[in-house]
């Protein structure tokens, strides 16, 4: 018995000592293998008096689990130790930012686009689209500008032939719209597009650039209701709490037509550089469909009224974002255009 | 428009409103003011004498002198060459604000110096304005007698003191490019009385005349003549002179002012030729005439056919429209005129004035429309201040050529429409004070409320609802209130061609790319691509030859916005856009443009990167197509054939479907990258419009299949020009519905493997829906499959 009690006590601390596997390793054979010392143990038992055996069977069956548990526990220490310091190995810095994926962009000009398209779409409205290589008589004539008009000049529009031009305004979509609509009422679209002017471009002026117009036409449709959805685009555009006001002004295809300022977003109306000290921006232009317009379309201007209006994109990207020059939008400089790469 | 609140003071009692006020009512009622001018300018200003004048004893040029301004005696230096002694001058006292700054009192070299003499131009007056011999022009103002020591409203006076408002004027009201209107709408805006002097009828003078008048051009449909066979040449009566002053216009005598003051005061344009001139008696108006002229200008203009001009005995005399002849102008000892009263197409004046570049008011005025009565009002008036002004005498009966259409008439509103269409409640009587105010005689019958037009508004008020707009633009905006339309409810969605689009930015953008919106007009170096979508269409005019084109393909616009970036040291320059495009016989086709350079992504540090190249523009291209429900089956990839030039020749490739081209890819050319000084890039071209129309197949959830699949991986010896695609499809064909899938792995060329020829690594899995394969289920699919590659691709097994 004594020996079983040596034996333990020389294993155990042997075990415990015991600093990398192959000690370990070496430790178990030396203990539990077939001819290992507690093995050797077994031997003894032969020659012990029977009625001693199974006690000391049992001590031996002891010994072997205690000796087992050890080295299973000394095992897991020392693989813990290794992975550790394997791990302290595998240090790095982790302020460097090795890997970033490319954020690629939606142009400013789509961003408002769809922007708007969300917002209306909302509402019921459809996303209609024209061509922009246009006839005369949807760009100008059917939407009341007849020839010999100053807006219809040679010098401000450019024409291809006598009959086609590249439109001036998406108002000719709502010609369009309005012709195929066969007296189908009522009417709710948008229709964002590009349009073309005879400019000279400079920081605020561009020959290219794109406008989205509205137009509502159906029962009872008043200049109250184009204030109303004003409202609720220029908040889905610019956050709650915009006001607007409408000042008189002139279009040929609206009557009355109105001039639309929105308080400015940056101030909130006190009068800063963006609004030039007046508290408002003018944002767009808008009125009610001109009865002409309406019947030209073959659409009875005594039973059904409308309302359209016309905003101008690059405007909106660049109160929206706080673009200084126009060009910035179609120079397309990746600096410039990763600006857009947020949730805004 | 120039406004002048002391001209408008004239007709309308103004004199409680400021500035400020007048601006406001004018912005509210659509007159957008665009600027503020005071003709001269300053606070604390008295007339003064000059009593004692001496040299400065520091000075070589300035003078030390007392001033009397009736309260006190003020010492003031002054550097004005004309300051001498009795001398009535203008002082600016100590403390007054000139448009140049406060006037302090000062030391100057020693000197005291309490206030300042001025000239004109310190009170912020033009030297245009000036008369030629002003002393102003280069020393102080001298004051005549009629100026007494101490009086202080000395810029009212000189007829300086006037503020001149800049009205921006919308196309729908060329009316108020006359004083008259101008005073009718301000009368509106005011509410108030309106006072216009009477002159209907002063031309009906003059029983007889041989003048003979023409017009051989629709462009001159009406024309009033009249012979005036004495007139005095003399300075304008200063009051005159004060409102062409506030107007810009220069006085230059009393005639010629006439014709420049009418023209304010009607907005009709009118000549005064010297009747000396026109020995013939005879104006005939043509527009066939070519050749030079010389203007009053003193500029000689290139007149072409389609200008109106003005003749007599086949010899031009004027410029119709634009400008008055050297050759027949008024001078100092004219004693005779004719007047021209004329009406003129507003576009051909238009065109012709730019053409000239002769922008002149009366060229202004044609332009943007006239009163249809102008012509009658203007010879009237003219007729009536030349009598005045003028001691006119031996007026000869006015000549008219043609007539302009034109019939009063009415348009009638009820309180009830205009509510409706503005969404706010008008009574009756609202409607019949709004025009009232404008002077549109109304009167009120049961419901309606008829309204006279006069002829000045008769180009824009023609229906209800315009008079609907004089209405709420009179009575302000501020109380509308706010509403959506009532109606039946409709289904707002975008369209599958508007959905398409958002989901290719979508994909690739979230790809890494950036997307550009670059011009439409372009240059003729940018309209013959081989997949361009037909014949460039060219603009009539265009701006210049670089915007002379609407393009038809997107590749050149995409390697310039990439030649820009990198010239402005910006790497990595992943590019697309969606953009229509325009070919003659009306085209239109939507394309979309993806262009890579430098790495798509990469990481330095990782030593990872993914260049761009053949492969990786293919199979953006390919996954792109892929999640627009176009997969590999309906699409086939062929060798480019139709642009080399451009392209890589030999890494490059057409994607078809339908069996016509959807998609041209590759590396760009090296040759054609150089043009653009650009590093290496890849491109595609993909005709968006050819997707119209066709379905995107549909998501079918998959099946999962219970059996396990099994995988076998072949490595065959092929020659080089045998293609991937070929040997995966034959694999599917032979592998009778039990290969699932087959991938190539690996390509290998070198070692062990003879020239021309290369090794090929394919993963076929095998999957059977309905038990689970065994060895003996694979066996003789596989061999068929070696079998059949081998026969039809010459593929051998390596080893």
């Amino acid at each position: 018995m004594e020996d079983i009690t040596n034996l333990k006590n020389e294993a155990l601390a042997k075990i415990d000592h015991c600093q990398d596997l192959n000690e370990l390793e070496e430790c178990r054979v030396l203990y539990l293998s077939k001819k290992g010392k507690i093995q050797g143990l077994m031997a003894i038992m032969k020659d012990l008096p029977k009625e001693e055996k199974p006690g000391f069977g049992q001590k031996v069956n002891e010994l072997k689990k205690e000796v087992t548990d050890r080295l299973e526990k000394r095992k897991a220490e020392l693989e813990d130790e290794l992975l550790n310091a394997k791990l302290e190995n595998e240090k790095i810095d982790i302020t460097l930012d090795a890997y970033t994926p490319s954020l690629g962009t939606l142009h400013p000009l789509t961003l408002v686009t769809q922007a708007i398209e969300d917002c209306f779409v909302g509402l019921g409205y459809m996303v209609a689209e024209g061509p922009e290589v246009e006839l005369d008589y949807y760009n100008f004539e059917r939407a009341n500008t007849p020839k010999g008009h100053p807006a219809r000049d040679m010098q401000d529009s450019f024409y291809i032939d006598p009959t086609t031009l590249l439109r001036t305004h998406t108002t000719a979509i709502q010609m369009r719209v309005l012709e195929e609509a066969h007296g189908q009422m009522p009417i709710k679209l948008i229709c964002p597009g590009k349009v073309y002017r005879r400019d000279n471009d400079d920081a605020t002026h561009s020959h290219q650039f794109m406008q989205s117009e509205g137009l509502v036409v159906g029962e009872n449709i008043t200049l109250a209701d184009l204030k109303g959805t004003l409202e609720f685009m220029i908040a889905s555009l610019f956050g709650e709490g915009q006001k607007i006001r409408f000042r008189p002004s002139y279009f040929p295809f609206t009557e009355p037509s109105v001039e639309v300022d929105m308080s400015c977003h940056n101030c909130h109306g006190k009068g800063c550089p963006v609004c030039k000290g007046t508290g408002w921006i003018e944002i767009l232009g808008s009125g009610m469909v001109h009865p002409n317009v309406l019947e030209m379309a073959g659409i009875d201007s005594k039973k059904y009224s409308g309302f359209a209006f016309g905003v101008g994109l690059e405007r909106i990207a660049m109160l929206k974002y706080g673009i200084k020059d126009i060009r910035d939008l179609y120079a397309n400089d990746k600096r410039f255009l990763e600006g857009f790469k947020r949730f805004d | 428009m120039k406004l002048s609140l002391k001209w408008l003071g004239d007709f309308i009692d103004i004199k409680d409103l400021s500035v400020e006020d007048i601006i406001k009512k004018a912005t509210d009622a659509g007159f957008e003011i665009e600027g503020v001018e005071y003709l001269g300018e300053g606070t604390d200003l008295v007339v003064g004498k000059v009593i004692e004048c001496h040299p400065h004893p520091d000075s070589d040029h300035l003078k030390v002198t007392k001033v009397d301004i009736k309260d006190e005696i003020l010492d003031i230096v002054c550097g004005a060459p004309n300051c001498r002694e009795g001398l009535k001058v203008i002082v600016a006292k100590v403390g007054a604000k000139l448009p140049g700054g406060t006037i302090n009192a000062s030391v100057i070299r020693g000197e005291a110096s309490n206030g300042m003499l001025c000239s004109l131009l310190e009170l912020g007056v033009k030297k245009e304005l000036l008369p030629e011999n002003s002393p102003s022009l280069d020393g102080i103002e001298e004051l005549g007698d009629e100026f007494a020591i101490g009086e202080e409203d000395v810029l009212e006076k000189l007829g300086y003191k006037d503020v001149i408002l800049d009205v921006s004027i919308y196309a729908n009201r060329p009316d108020c490019l006359s004083m008259f209107a101008m005073a009718k709408e301000f009368a509106a805006i005011l509410d108030r009385p309106c006072h216009l002097p009477d002159f209907k009828g002063a031309s009906d003078i003059g029983e007889t005349t041989d003048f003979k008048l023409a017009s051989l051009s629709e462009n001159c449909p009406h024309f009033l003549a009249k012979i005036v066979n004495k007139v005095v040449i003399k300075p304008s009566p200063k009051w005159l002179r004060e409102h062409l002053i506030a107007n810009g216009i220069k006085s230059i005598n009393n005639v010629i002012d006439i014709s420049n003051y009418v023209m304010l005061e009607t907005g009709q344009p009118m000549h005064f030729y010297d009747l000396r001139t026109n020995p013939y008696h005879e104006i005939t108006v043509v527009d066939d005439y070519e050749g030079e002229y010389e203007a009053l200008d003193g500029i000689t203009y290139q007149i072409e056919k389609g200008d109106v001009m003005i003749t007599s005995n086949h010899e031009p005399i004027g410029i119709g429209g634009i400008m008055g002849g050297e050759n027949t102008k008024i001078l100092d000892d004219t004693q005779g005129i004719i007047i021209e009263c004329a009406l003129f197409d507003h576009a051909r004046i238009r065109r012709s004035a730019n053409r000239l570049g002769l922008q002149t008011e009366a060229a202004m005025r044609y332009a943007k429309g006239l009163d249809p009565l102008a012509q009658h009002k203007a010879m009237d008036r003219a007729c009536q201040l030349l009598k005045e002004l003028a001691d006119a005498d031996g007026f000869e009966k006015t000549v008219e050529c043609g007539k302009v259409n034109y019939e009063p008439y009415q348009v009638s509103e009820t309180a009830e429409h205009l509510s409706a269409l503005i969404g706010k409640k008008f009574t009756t009587q609202d409607l019949f004070d709004v025009l009232r105010r404008l002077d549109f005689k109304p009167e009120i019958k049961g419901d309606e409320v008829i309204a006279t037009i006069p002829s000045y508004r008769s180009s824009d008020i023609k229906i209800r609802e315009d008079i609907d707009e004089e209405v709420v633009r009179l009575t302000g905006y501020d109380d509308l209130s706010s509403t959506l339309p009532i109606m039946p409810s409709t289904i707002g969605k975008l369209n599958d061609t508007q959905t398409r689009r958002r989901v290719i930015r979508d994909y690739l953008s979230n790809a890494g790319l950036n997307e550009t919106c670059t011009y439409t007009l372009v240059n003729k170096d940018y309209i013959e691509m081989p997949f361009k979508v037909g014949e460039a269409i060219a603009l009539a005019l265009p701006l210049s030859e670089e915007r002379k084109y609407i393009r038809n393909s997107l590749m050149n616009s995409l390697m310039e916005t990439l030649a820009y970036n990198e010239a402005h040291y910006n790497t990595n320059v992943n590019l697309f856009e969606i953009s229509s495009l325009y070919a003659k016989d009306n085209v239109h086709k939507e394309h979309l443009a993806i262009l890579l350079s430098g790495n798509l992504s990469e990481s330095k540090v990782l030593k990872n990167e993914v260049k761009n190249s053949f492969y990786v523009i293919k199979g953006l291209v390919m996954t792109l197509l892929s999640k627009l429900g176009y997969e590999k089956g309906r699409l086939t990839v062929e060798e480019n054939t139709l642009d080399t030039t451009h392209f890589h020749p030999y890494q490059s490739c057409v994607i078809m479907m339908n069996k016509r081209p959807l998609a041209i890819l590759g590396k760009v050319h090296p040759r054609y990258a150089q043009k653009y000084k650009v590093s290496d890039c890849s491109y595609c071209e993909m005709d968006l419009s050819l997707l119209e129309g066709t379905k995107g197949a549909k998501i079918k959830a998959v099946e999962l299949n219970r059996f396990p699949s099994v995988s076998r991986d072949i490595s065959l010896v092929i020659k080089d020009d045998i293609k991937a695609e070929d040997l995966l499809r034959q694999i599917k064909k032979s592998g009778n519905q039990l290969v699932k899938e087959a991938k190539v792995f690996d390509i290998y060329h070198g070692a062990n493997i003879k020239e021309g020829y290369k090794s090929i690594t394919i993963n076929i899995v095998y999957e059977s829906k309905d038990h689970t394969l065994k060895i003996e289920d694979i066996m003789p699919i596989h061999d068929k499959i070696l079998n059949d590659l081998s026969e039809k691709y010459g593929a051998n097994l390596r080893n």
